[in-house]
């Protein structure tokens, strides 16, 4: 047992965070907001070489043939930047394409074409889709099978804004079955994959605003001391701290159940979906309340942090779903 | 990274899970008294002669000397049986021992750590005062050198088992002079001295596990000084990370038994169909995963860095929370059978314990300002 990332685990997560840095920093993300895509096509192409979508991937299926514990490791970084685009249904797609038979469309995502996500909305063939903007398919995840849709098959899309600037979202309506790619859970279990890098963009998420807030908790001066010194701002503060702890500690036992088979990892993988998504959603609250009026500007990052953990939080159905599942599995190992 | 145990641990575990379905006791724990001390020194002892006393002492000191995640297995197996976390031995083995091992002479370690191991002595601490709680340093018992002799004289409180231990480390002021964190002495004092007077302090679930001591002119030789007359408060911090995140592993199994018993319960009456009471099992379930996942990560941090993490704050923080909320929802699956102490009132009772648990030990919001200071670099 060893919940501590190797050194070469270590390198996987700083040189994302460096690549993130210099050709995917927040400014870039916000830059693309008012563009159709939010997906910044070089950083994007640069990412699919780096190996990123098939970093879990065997090789003989031709990815790197990392653990899902690297890609959460990655998928941090991801969270922490606040990259917009859909990297989780691209990962994942290359994966169902993989596993569901058409290894050239999985050769084509692993090279950067993308894959959006389908939520179901509502009635019967009605979906939101998540960046499906440029996307040949989307990923339609439930925990008993992954499915990929062509997006051309799909009735004509009608753009929505969405809460958050840095998500595309639109809605459509699917009158006819569609020539699916689908892999059963018993194949692969896509879902638990799912909410393991969801969790882990979330984590990243709870991260970066914990940081923000006692950043701003230690420099900001008020009453000639810094606002940090009384509790009130103090204690919210390292509540930050124990979320974002507690998110990355299930996040890691999730994802290293997945890799090793344990039979908890269905509920390894929805508990840090929802101890994850708690921690995002509040972290990036309570960071808001730490910064004050600045926190309630479009211009302060804050806003799009908890904005992006709202999506998170519904992507793979909400928290009540999460817990009622969660409920009827058996008891951990 | 990985989950799994190596072969050895889990031939360990085995190991383990086996003495003790065969030698823990089974009856039932007094509550109070000399007949619990009894109880828990008699499980000591066969600890000792099975030669399990001490998983994480070293072995030059009679111990096991464990490594990290063998204490962890001792501790998930243990946790299994049911038994308290915290117990009349729980001061000697894991805090008045580690801190004669870290700063005692020889001669005193070659007298009391053997004692301790061997389930001989019940040790109690004396650090607290009524007017020095989170603030420790600020104690005023004074102790005064008066030959070869400390003469003590003032009041502790919220010393658990003080009326069945035979010692205490007890932390004094002798100099009134400097600051208040260098005029502290440590010092190991015989409970059955004349001038020491044990109260019972009656908890609100109505046992009386803690007391508070009064000091009359208590003389204690100089010898039993620890470290040296006024650096007791480096003696005192010297054992803080003493066990490096596995202690609390017991705590923390119960816990997750503890709501499984819940979800078998809220299942047997039928409660898992209120969508409230489901929800709420199952946020308890995550976040007791959560603490699980959280004790693994620090074993697996402390095992490659000398200096311990943030997890210690941060698990008696979160276990505190997560108590209260949880022993809350079990009374409500309890319902108004809950109202009665009867045989039966074992929900209630811990529903109780469970506001003492954010107190003990340091409070949450000392818990919290060493997180925010210590982990977030915020200021004091």
């Amino acid at each position: 047992m060893d919940l501590m990332p190797s050194p070469e685990q270590m390198e996987i997560a700083s040189s994302a965070a460096s690549f993130l840095a210099s050709s995917l920093p927040i400014a870039r993300t916000r830059a693309l907001i008012d563009e159709v895509s939010n997906v910044d096509g070089p950083a994007w192409a640069a990412a699919a070489e780096l190996g990123w979508f098939g970093l879990g991937l065997p090789e003989p299926e031709g990815g790197v043939g990392c653990g899902l514990a690297d890609e959460a490791l990655l998928f941090r970084e991801i969270g922490r930047s606040l990259a917009s685009g859909p990297f989780i249904s691209s990962v994942l797609g290359a994966r169902v394409a993989s596993r569901g038979g058409r290894p050239d469309l999985a050769a084509s995502i692993l090279g950067g074409a993308r894959v959006g996500l389908a939520l179901p909305a509502g009635d019967p063939g009605q979906f939101l889709l998540l960046d499906a903007v440029g996307a040949e398919y989307v990923l339609l995840a439930s925990p008993m099978e992954a499915t990929l849709l062509p997006v051309d098959g799909l009735g004509p899309l009608s753009p929505v804004g969405c809460i958050d600037p840095t998500t595309r979202l639109s809605r459509v309506m699917c009158e006819r079955p569609l020539p699916a790619i689908t892999v059963g859970a018993q194949t692969d279990p896509i879902a638990q994959r799912a909410s393991v890098l969801v969790a882990a963009l979330e984590t990243g998420i709870a991260e970066a605003t914990r940081d923000i807030a006692a950043e701003h908790a230690k420099s900001r001066v008020q009453f000639d001391r810094p606002i940090g010194v009384n509790q009130a701002v103090k204690h919210p503060c390292a509540d930050m701290a124990v979320r974002a702890e507690l998110a990355w500690a299930q996040t890691i036992f999730a994802a290293l159940a997945v890799d090793e088979g344990r039979e908890d990892a269905e509920f390894q993988a929805l508990a840090a979906q929802v101890v994850a998504g708690h921690a995002a959603e509040q972290n990036a609250g309570a960071t808001i309340q730490v910064l004050g009026g600045m926190g309630f500007t479009f211009e302060h990052n804050a806003n799009l942090f908890l904005k992006r953990a709202y999506v998170l939080g519904h992507v793979l159905g909400d928290e009540r779903s999460a817990l009622s599942h969660l409920i009827t599995l058996p008891a951990a190992v | 990274m990985h989950l799994a145990f190596s072969k050895e641990d889990n031939d360990f575990r085995d190991e383990v899970a086996c003495w003790l379905s065969e030698h823990a006791p089974t009856e039932r724990r007094p509550r109070d008294g000399l007949a619990m001390r009894e109880y828990d020194l008699a499980w000591q002892r066969a600890q000792w002669e099975a030669g399990w006393a001490g998983i994480a002492w070293p072995v030059e000191h009679g111990g096991r000397g464990l490594s990290l995640t063998q204490q962890l297995i001792w501790y998930e197996e243990y946790a299994r049986l049911g038994m308290k976390p915290i117990d009349a031995r729980f001061v000697g083995l894991s805090h008045a021992g580690p801190t004669l091992m870290a700063r005692a002479s020889a001669e005193q370690q070659a007298f009391h750590l053997p004692k301790i191991l061997q389930g001989d002595v019940v040790w109690c601490q004396g650090f607290s005062e009524p007017e020095a709680g989170s603030d420790l340093a600020s104690l005023r018992t004074r102790a005064v050198v008066d030959g070869d002799e400390l003469v003590v004289n003032g009041q502790k409180i919220w010393t658990s088992y003080a009326d069945v231990a035979d010692w205490q480390e007890l932390l004094v002021r002798t100099n009134t002079e400097v600051p208040k964190h260098k005029g502290l002495t440590w010092v190991i004092c015989d409970m059955h001295a004349p001038g020491i007077d044990v109260r019972p302090i009656r908890t609100l679930e109505g046992g009386a596990e803690f007391a508070e001591v009064f000091y009359d002119d208590v003389r204690i030789p100089l010898c039993n000084v620890v470290g040296t007359v006024d650096q007791g408060w480096s003696v005192a911090m010297s054992t803080l990370s003493f066990e490096r995140g596995t202690a609390f592993t017991i705590n923390q199994v119960q816990l997750s038994s503890t709501v499984e018993r819940l979800v078998g319960m809220a299942r047997d009456r039928s409660l898992l169909d209120d969508d409230e009471i489901a929800r709420a099992l199952a946020r308890a379930r995550a976040d007791v995963a959560a603490l699980r996942a959280l004790t693994y990560l620090g074993i697996s941090r402390n095992a490659r860095s000398e200096a311990p993490g943030p997890e210690g704050s941060m698990m008696k923080l979160q276990y505190a929370d997560l108590g209260k909320r949880i022993h809350r929802l079990a009374v409500e699956i309890v319902g108004t059978a809950s109202l009665a102490l009867d045989e039966d009132s074992y929900w209630t009772d811990r529903f109780l314990l469970s506001f003492g648990e954010s107190i003990g030990g340091g409070t949450s919001e000392i818990q919290r300002n060493i997180i925010a200071e210590r982990v977030l670099g915020l200021p004091r």
